[in-house]
């Protein structure tokens, strides 16, 4: 689904990513990224849905080369980002920004992405006027509507406490599981992460680490040595 | 769940048909009496006032738009105003185009440069895009001064414009004249205003809006954020073309002040004065605007009481004279309702 080739991204001369290689399969696995502060996780993420134009390297979606394409080319070839502060339209009532996005992509089963959400119950209120968890669904529902195909969602928990982290989690993994598509995960619960990601990467310092199922990443000393510490 | 969903997405997105009947009622019922009483009840001299006023509240209306929907301020607007009216004597004296014609082929100019300079600017940041079409406009206006082209711009002393016959088959002789200009004048800023309105609620004003609130979240949700703002930019740019054809053909003279920099302010304090959320509040602006500094001019201290004034209403009514009158109406209302 998704290759990532000798990726590098600096921000003037530092280094962010330094030829970072990574395969993400669409088979209805939650992929997470961790790592401590400054390994590039975000960047990363940012490289893969063009935010951030690397410096080298290559990512191939579904095949194709797909580096030098525009952001919402690639939301409408089905790649969807969420974001780590929560990045919604304030004004707008939930229901009308999802049925405007909607609209756009072509989605007409939009309930279906509002029941996974569990949004029913806030569609008439303006999303800058709901609690932030609920904010932070509008936020993954808009990822979802249009049936994507590659889900990146940046530090989904962020502001959580751990029990709605989880929960959200559990959400996300269901639905990916579910409509068997790819989902890359941000985010710096590493419990939640390991709960619910059936593979895991680890950056350190812009470099790639390891990859592999939790329990391979729990046991792997250089990974305890460089994030997980001996509480892992 | 699904159906319940894409019921009241229809409800919302479809437009409410009650609420556009109505409006539509109160469109033609404002488009018949406006353009009808005051010609019966006020003198030529009030009525031209208010026409200057209508114009006003074009431009006003055209800026508000552009600042509710893209949340973009328009600070060259008297660029196209007066770019309408010098683009239209030109064709008639120098190229020797009819009326019609001269009037056709200055709005495909403008229309042309309107695109052009949005394709560059619309991208910009909200005060990078101000001050772009600031420069844009003062080159505009400066060009005319230039000696080289004093030929056909008249330089500091402007063109005289005389239209012989009809321009889109209205005898020309009726922009002269007060009445009917005024009739003219309201029946277009009020069909502007219904348009300008009915976009606001279409999916391209919903667009324009959600773009204006999150362009990140657009482009992530797979909009092309650069094609609406454009479409914007321009569709304000014909409102100004239009107010500065009717200015020209009613005045008949066109002079460099037309595309200065105080046409563009006073448009935009005409528009914070009436309100810029909606189509009613700019033209009302424009009207109080235009009124209000015959009155200062004849006191003999236009500037002195034009900025008190605009102080005191931007303090008074923030969300300008027909934003507050909705909110102490809908708070009357409510306290009807508690009691």
């Amino acid at each position: 689904m998704l290759t990532i080739e000798k990726l590098s991204v600096s921000y003037g001369s530092v280094r962010a990513l330094t030829d970072v290689d990574l395969e993400i399969r669409g088979d209805g696995l939650l992929h997470g990224i961790i790592g401590p502060n400054g390994a590039g996780k975000s960047t990363l993420l940012d490289a893969i849905c063009g935010r951030r134009r690397p410096t080298s390297g290559r990512v191939r979606y579904c095949g194709e080369d797909i580096t030098r394409h525009s952001v919402s080319w690639r939301r409408r070839q089905g790649m969807a980002r969420s974001f780590q502060r929560t990045s919604i339209f304030q004004d707008l009532t939930v229901h009308e920004q999802l049925q405007l996005v909607a609209q756009h992509l072509g989605d007409g089963r939009v309930g279906d992405v509002i029941e996974v959400m569990d949004l029913g119950g806030y569609l008439d209120q303006k999303a800058g006027r709901i609690a932030y968890g609920v904010q932070r669904r509008v936020d993954v529902a808009l990822a979802l509507i249009g049936r994507p195909r590659l889900l990146l969602m940046d530090e989904p928990g962020a502001g959580l406490s751990a029990t709605e982290t989880l929960r959200l989690f559990e959400h996300v993994r269901d639905l990916v599981r579910e409509r068997r598509i790819a989902a890359v995960v941000v985010e710096h619960d590493v419990e939640a992460v390991f709960a619910c990601c059936g593979m895991v990467t680890v950056l350190d310092l812009g470099r790639h680490l390891a990859t592999g199922t939790p329990e391979a990443i729990r046991a792997d000393h250089r990974v305890v040595a460089a994030y997980l510490g001996t509480a892992a | 769940m699904t159906d319940d969903f894409h019921a009241s997405a229809t409800a919302t997105f479809g437009g409410s048909t009650s609420r556009l009947s109505l409006a539509i009622v109160v469109g033609l019922i404002g488009l018949g009496a406006g353009a009808v009483v005051p010609t019966w009840l006020a003198s030529d001299f009030v009525l031209r006032l208010g026409s200057e006023g209508l114009l006003l509240g074009l431009l006003a209306l055209s800026v508000a738009f552009l600042m509710n929907q893209a949340g973009l301020v328009a600070l060259g607007v008297a660029s196209i105003y007066g770019g309408a009216g010098y683009l239209f004597a030109i064709g008639m004296s120098d190229w020797g185009l009819t009326p019609t014609a001269a009037l056709c082929v200055a709005f495909l100019i403008l229309l042309v440069y309107a695109t052009m300079l949005g394709a560059l600017i619309v991208r910009t940041k909200p005060l990078a895009f101000m001050m772009l079409t600031l420069a844009a406009g003062e080159m505009i206006s400066h060009a005319v001064l230039l000696e080289g082209l004093r030929d056909y711009t008249g330089g500091a002393d402007g063109l005289v414009v005389r239209t012989n016959g009809a321009v889109l088959g209205i005898d020309a002789a009726r922009f002269a004249d007060p009445a009917q200009f005024w009739s003219l004048a309201w029946g277009v800023s009020v069909l502007i205003g219904l348009a300008l309105w009915a976009i606001a609620r279409s999916r391209l004003g919903a667009v324009l809006r959600a773009i204006r609130e999150n362009e990140e979240r657009m482009r992530f949700s797979g909009f092309n954020t650069f094609l609406p703002r454009l479409i914007g930019y321009v569709l304000v740019n014909i409102v100004a073309a239009i107010a500065g054809f009717l200015h020209v053909l009613n005045a008949g003279f066109v002079s460099p002040e037309s595309l200065g920099l105080f046409v563009s302010t006073n448009t935009l304090v005409a528009a914070l004065i009436g309100g810029i959320s909606g189509s009613l509040g700019p033209i009302l602006g424009g009207l109080i605007f235009s009124f209000a500094q015959d009155e200062f001019g004849a006191r003999g201290l236009t500037q002195l009481l034009t900025g008190v004034a605009i102080v005191v209403f931007i303090v008074v009514f923030p969300r300008g004279v027909v934003g507050g009158l909705s909110g102490l109406s809908k708070r009357l209302g409510w306290r009807r309702e508690a009691s």
